[in-house]
């Protein structure tokens, strides 16, 4: 979806903060939304779809409000539209209805945290369309839901570097529906990127799905 | 369990309620969530506190220090990072978030590299922690792609045009970590020692030359 989100290659967004204190939350409200997404109950509300929520946010709100501001924002969306609360509880509060997960102590939140590597890699029925070396071409016009290959590098050749075998194909997941896909690392030179002001030796390298992929 | 629409239209349509009505102070926004998310017996807050302190305290850039300063000393160790990083970090007790399908990029005297996630904002959390604002911001996102070089001497990192530049954009699941070159006049350090040296910054790759006395 040519979106907001899609923001790699445009221009006038000025210099990167390199000057940032660094640690790890710059608010208390960064902490508690980042506590609430590795906390709470599954709410069958997947990875894919929620990122499409997010890419959803209007605009200005996706590019003025605050990285966790955003994330509340798209958890509120995501448990509106799937029924688990309504708008009016958002805004008004709700009556306590059910009993809050068991206390877990420090170290079982460490615990927690280690079993937290999900694998997406799935079996795929299909023989990989391209091997390492293979030169590819990517799709030119891109997929009007959620999609991995961003504008910047549609149309334009690349090289298969490594091939990851199946897994869920982000597109597919974001309309309910799981579905394995062959997974591929491409390079591009940075000048058929972005022409001539990028050095020759650059490249970048980006994880796409075979169904972006045609052979070049 | 209740279903997702899957359905953008629907979603637009929230969103602008949630424009509407919703505080415009982030605190309150997701102290109302919170509260929420209480009610309906969803979270416990005492865990959230508990998962704020582990990010705050455990869960960092110490963890992605750790397994460099092991690559630097321990050839074996470098090679399975290589060539599997999540086995690797696993077996360091550093699994996690996003460590799944994690992949180590090594820095040579001819090669730089540097991580982004374009499209949303993907970080290795298991090893490197939250990630820094700058790393979220559309700055950095849009512009590092198309001129890292420039991206690169805002953070001090002056390359010259014959060391090459590779970005790795994070579009699936993959997560990258750099592997930065260890400084020189480091021979009698301990492990222990060489992770004080790395910083978060060489691990993501906006910084490259490391100092032997941090």
């Amino acid at each position: 979806m040519d979106g907001i989100h899609d923001l790699g290659g445009k221009l006038g967004y000025g210099a990167v903060d390199v000057n940032e204190p660094e640690q790890p939350f710059h608010n208390d409200y960064d902490g508690r939304m980042w506590a609430i997404s590795r906390t709470a109950r599954p709410t069958g509300i997947g990875i894919d779809w929620w990122r499409h929520v997010r890419e959803l946010i209007a605009r200005d709100d996706y590019l003025n409000r605050s990285y966790f501001d955003s994330w509340a924002q798209t958890e509120m969306a995501a448990l509106v539209d799937a029924g688990i609360c309504t708008l009016e509880e958002l805004l008004d509060g709700c009556k306590a209805s059910g009993d809050i997960p068991q206390a877990l102590t420090y170290v079982e939140i460490l615990a927690e945290n280690a079993r937290k590597a999900a694998n997406f890699g799935r079996p795929v029925s299909t023989k990989p369309l391209f091997s390492v070396g293979a030169n590819v071409v990517t799709d030119m016009q891109g997929h009007r839901g959620h999609t991995r290959l961003p504008e910047y590098a549609r149309g334009k050749p690349g090289r298969v570097i490594k091939h990851h075998g199946g897994h869920v194909f982000p597109d597919a997941a974001a309309r309910g529906d799981e579905v394995a896909g062959h997974l591929y690392t491409v390079a591009f030179c940075a000048r058929d990127l972005w022409g001539a002001d990028a050095n020759t030796l650059d490249e970048v390298m980006l994880e796409l799905w075979e169904d972006y992929l045609a052979p070049a | 369990m209740s279903k997702p629409s899957y359905d953008p239209k629907n979603i637009k349509k929230i969103h602008a309620h949630l424009h509407s009505h919703l505080p415009s102070d982030p605190a309150l926004r997701v102290k109302a969530l919170e509260t929420l998310l209480v009610n309906k017996g969803m979270v416990n807050p005492s865990n959230m506190d508990k998962w704020v302190e582990a990010y705050s305290e455990d869960v960092g850039p110490k963890r992605g220090a750790q397994v460099i300063a092991r690559a630097w000393t321990d050839p074996a160790f470098r090679a399975q990072l290589m060539s599997d990083a999540s086995a690797a970090v696993d077996a360091m007790g550093f699994s996690g978030p996003a460590s799944g399908h994690l992949q180590a990029v090594e820095n040579t005297d001819s090669l730089h590299n540097v991580v982004v996630c374009t499209l949303c904002s993907c970080y290795p959390f298991a090893l490197l922690g939250m990630a820094p604002n700058w790393y979220k911001t559309a700055a950095y996102r849009s512009r590092v792609v198309r001129e890292p070089r420039a991206v690169l001497a805002e953070f001090g990192v002056d390359l010259p045009a014959d060391v090459a530049v590779k970005v790795w954009d994070s579009t699936a699941e993959l997560r990258y970590i750099v592997i930065p070159q260890r400084p020189a006049h480091t021979e009698g350090l301990s492990v222990d020692e060489l992770a004080k040296l790395v910083t978060r910054n060489a691990m993501i790759g906006t910084d490259r030359d490391l100092k032997a006395g941090a």
